[in-house]
């Protein structure tokens, strides 16, 4: 089942104590790392750690989640598929 | 560094290779590991089990204490005649710990006996100052806790201490104890190596977490009778890049050993070895190569690590690693990188697989990063 | 001798970080590495005219990182783990880092786990010894109530911060005799407000 953009924006911005920020200013394609939102390693990790308390989704490796964490709407897709039913 | 000259006139140890410098030189010349599978950390909450314990009670509340003591205990037997003649308040002890005794905050949490003195050693500074206390100490007290840097950091401010006249001789000594805290950090990080740290090698993944107490004697170079090894210079930096990854280029920390040369005065080309941090990581061991080639170009001099025999001690890893320099240059050998197969495409030529004799070490330079973009290079000379 | 001078002072409490404006990941920092920062930010110092390897960071923590220690080990049992990035924080050091981070600085760097008599001399030196020309100071006094049901120090939140340079110029210089930080920041408050 699609989980909501917002949603996951929200958790996002929970999880990483982003400041001053509003899902609704969070692009659903904008990149999360490097450059968009900015989030590095540290903020991969703690994403891991969301993936699993929020979804149930465990990743044994970070490269796993790579390709999901490139945007919220690649994340939002790979939850979609991954999370246990 | 300034007038007066500083010296090392007695060390102790005790790490994953055993109790005492002597069978730290062994391990050296063997380029033995002191790593191993731990049925403590192999609950699957822990990425690694593979760690470098030192020979202790497993039940004791105060490890940080005991590892410590011993250290003590060895460095001033064996630093003996010149502490003799150097009074108690003209002798001063700094220590280098990032995490104390962690030990008492999982017996507290988990409802565990935890004596009043472990627990009152959680504070690095009761520590310090009971450690003191303990050991004629009674000079300035300071505790240093510069992640992974803190050992070379404790050792340069003792140097600095005795070289603006507050102290004639100083006690350093390095700590930090293998706990589920430190394993279960590491994890989260996703840092530790499943199979044991590779420093340096091409499969590399991660760090294995050490445990160990060192502590160098530090003296005025003129009460020191002996031929003994200088504390020549100290250089810190920081990469001002990110918390946990060092800078890609190794600038920060070329610019440490940069700032260590121009104070020794020495050029580049007058370094005879370099002991890496070489901490099995991807990142810290691409870093250091990077910065070595940086400050050396293609005339590198031969470059080895420990953590693969010792494991990271974190905020002992400084003074037990100056340890094993020392060891090298009154020995004439250059120790080896053990747990290393396959050595990473761009690591420095000179990387030394095992021990061999070596002419003469003058001078040595020790490196240490750490969490926070922290730099340090230290070098020690022979006269 | 070349004196010393303090060229800028800063004292902050846990009740200033709301009002905190210093970037969409201050969140993330630790308790005593927001108070430093904020601190160091509150100097109001423009480190745009010093060379950034020449300004060096000294600060002492009166308990360490154990309130963030006591946090990050009280996470153990969630599901997922204990959080990454709370362990990152879990070192004295980290607050050091973030400031350096933040401001630039690539100077040497110390940290001390005690009170805060240690800082200004050991800053000073830093810049007798010609081994920076400029040093942020900071104390951070942290104990988080949790942390102080295991340790024996009352509960606190607050940093102060100076900014020692090398020269005159500054609010005062840097006394030989006194280099107790509470009693300069009393000093230095008091003078900034009569001037």
């Amino acid at each position: 089942m699609q989980i909501s953009t917002h949603e996951l924006k929200s958790k996002i911005i929970e999880s990483l104590k982003l400041q001053d920020i509003t899902p609704e200013q969070i692009d659903d394609d904008a990149p999360l790392f490097g450059t968009g939102l900015g989030l590095d390693s540290i903020d991969a990790l703690e994403l891991v750690v969301l993936l699993e308390k929020e979804y149930g989704i465990v990743i044994k490796d970070i490269e796993e989640g790579r390709p999901a964490f490139r945007s919220v709407r690649t994340l939002a897709d790979f939850i979609a598929v991954k999370r246990p039913q | 560094m300034r007038e007066p000259e500083v010296v090392i006139a007695g060390c102790g140890v005790i790490s994953a290779v055993g109790c005492g410098v002597g069978p730290l030189r062994t391990a050296l010349q063997n380029n033995a590991s002191g790593l191993r599978a731990s049925e403590k950390f192999s609950a699957p909450r822990f990425l690694s089990n593979i760690v470098g314990p030192a020979p202790r009670n497993p039940d004791d509340d105060n490890p940080a204490w005991f590892l410590a003591a011993e250290a003590l205990q060895q460095a001033r037997a064996n630093a003996g005649r010149a502490l003799a003649t150097i009074p108690a308040e003209k002798t001063g002890l700094i220590l280098s710990t990032t995490k104390a005794n962690i030990e008492a905050l999982e017996r507290i949490s988990a409802g565990r006996p935890c004596s009043e003195t472990a627990r009152r050693h959680l504070r690095a500074d009761l520590l310090a100052a009971d450690l003191a206390a303990a050991h004629g100490a009674r000079g300035p007290v300071q505790t240093v806790s510069t992640a992974c840097v803190s050992g070379l950091v404790a050792i340069s401010q003792a140097a600095k201490t005795i070289q603006r006249g507050d102290a004639d001789a100083v006690l350093v000594v390095g700590v930090d104890c293998l706990s589920e805290f430190v394993v279960a950090g590491f994890t989260a990080l996703k840092a530790l190596d499943p199979q044991g740290c590779r420093p340096f090698d091409q499969d590399r993944s991660g760090l294995s977490p050490g445990e160990a107490g060192a502590a160098v004697v530090l003296v005025r170079a003129d009460l020191c009778a002996q031929p003994a090894i200088k504390v020549r210079a100290f250089g810190g930096s920081n990469d001002a890049n990110h918390l946990t990854g060092p800078s890609r280029d190794g600038s920060g920390l070329a610019q440490a050993i940069r700032v260590a040369l121009s104070a020794a005065k020495l050029n580049p080309s007058e370094i005879d070895f370099v002991h890496a941090h070489g901490t099995g990581t991807g990142y810290n061991d691409a870093m250091e190569s990077l910065a070595l080639k940086t400050v050396f170009g293609e005339a590198c001099p031969p470059v080895s690590g420990a953590k693969g025999m010792l494991g990271h001690t974190l905020g002992a890893a400084g003074v037990i690693e100056t340890i094993c320099c020392v060891l090298a240059m009154e020995n004439n050998f250059l120790p080896g990188t053990p747990r290393l197969s396959h050595a990473a495409e761009g690591t420095p030529p000179g990387l030394v697989r095992e021990p061999r004799p070596a002419a003469r070490l003058k001078n040595v330079l020790k490196l240490n990063t750490g969490f926070g973009g922290l730099n340090g290079a230290l070098i020690l000379s022979h006269d | 001798m070349t004196e010393i001078s303090i060229a800028a002072a800063s004292t902050v409490t846990g009740a200033d970080l709301p009002a905190a404006r210093l970037g969409q990941r201050f969140g993330r920092l630790d308790l005593q590495s927001q108070l430093a920062l904020l601190a160091v930010a509150s100097l109001n110092v423009n480190f745009d005219g010093l060379p950034r390897d020449r300004t060096g960071i000294c600060l002492a923590a009166s308990a360490g990182s154990l309130s963030t220690d006591v946090n990050f080990w009280n996470g153990r049992h969630a599901v997922g783990g204990p959080s990454p990035t709370l362990f990152a924080y879990t070192l004295p050091s980290a607050a050091v880092g973030e400031v350096a981070i933040h401001f630039r600085l690539t100077g040497p760097n110390l940290c001390f786990v005690g009170d805060d008599k240690i800082i200004l001399p050991e800053a000073a030196d830093l810049l007798r010894r010609g081994e920076a020309d400029a040093c942020v100071c900071i104390y951070c006094d942290v104990v988080t109530a949790d942390c102080s049901k295991i340790i024996s120090l009352p509960p606190a939140a607050m940093a102060r911060a100076f900014f020692l340079k090398n020269g005159g110029g500054g609010i005062c210089t840097l006394p030989e005799f006194d280099r107790d930080m509470k009693a300069l920041s009393a000093i230095i408050f008091q003078t900034k407000s009569a001037g």
